[in-house]
């Protein structure tokens, strides 16, 4: 990761920018919404492989900064939303997409599923990624 | 199976709160199918998305607007080995994939 930063400083302009945009692991909520409200059923439970990939991504852009390559500019974090329209379907794309990096207990899945009956005909559920954004100003003369 | 991503267009907002685009040289890092690559490459000069991918960058070449043929590449490439020039960029995007 710090060999792509590296790369990435050399390939920016003087006065560039790197915009370091992904998701964190965070036991992610599912919720269900409806027509009246939004419901939280439960959250995600984060595999071992996530976490280390984020303390290793944190680690290299520490070691960019402390470099000097990168002067950290500004961070926000936000809600990135993946949305179904029945459970069903969100179990089975964990399950198929995501299993290397989170899993449901049953527990949340039996609250989400009754949550999305008691919604109505237009209920939906979707998982509430959150997601970090980072500007990075590159440093002069590397 | 109707999975619908990003329903609030939040990464749109926040891509464009965070970087003017606007005539400006972008290479977008793991651009996959180019999902995001289209949600601010026609305001760039040029924008070059690279992705290990093959498979995904045929898609992203198949989905590029018609508009953005001249202006919008795709390359096979990992982030460790970029195929550019020293200080070509404005901007470089890291997209989900540090």
């Amino acid at each position: 990761m710090v060999h792509a930063l590296r790369e990435i400083r050399r390939v920016l302009a003087p006065n560039g920018i790197l915009i370091d945009l992904r998701p964190v692991s965070d036991r992610w909520p599912i919720e269900v919404i409806s027509a009246q409200e939004v419901h939280e059923t439960g959250r995600v439970l984060d595999l071992p492989n996530p976490l280390a990939d984020d303390e290793a991504a944190n680690r290299a852009v520490i070691q960019a900064s402390g470099n000097g390559w990168f002067l950290r500019d500004r961070e926000e974090f936000f809600p990135y939303y993946y949305t179904w329209d029945t459970p069903s379907e969100m179990e089975e794309w964990i399950a198929e997409e995501w299993n290397d990096f989170i899993d449901m207990d049953e527990e949340t899945k039996r609250a989400t599923r009754s949550a999305w009956a008691l919604g109505g005909a237009e209920a939906q559920v979707r998982v509430r990624v959150k997601m970090l954004i980072t500007r990075w100003k590159a440093a002069q003369g590397l | 199976m109707t999975l619908q991503k990003d329903t609030e267009r939040n990464e749109t907002k926040y891509l464009h709160g965070f970087a003017d685009f606007t005539g400006k040289r972008v290479l977008e890092i793991g651009c996959g199918e180019g999902r995001l690559t289209w949600q601010y490459a026609k305001s760039t000069q040029t924008t070059i998305g690279v992705d290990p991918d093959r498979d995904a960058l045929r898609v992203a070449a198949v989905d590029r607007p018609s508009d953005q043929q001249n202006k919008v590449h795709f390359a096979c490439a990992n982030s460790q080995h970029l195929p550019s020039a020293k200080e070509t960029f404005d901007i470089a995007i890291l997209a989900w994939s540090l």
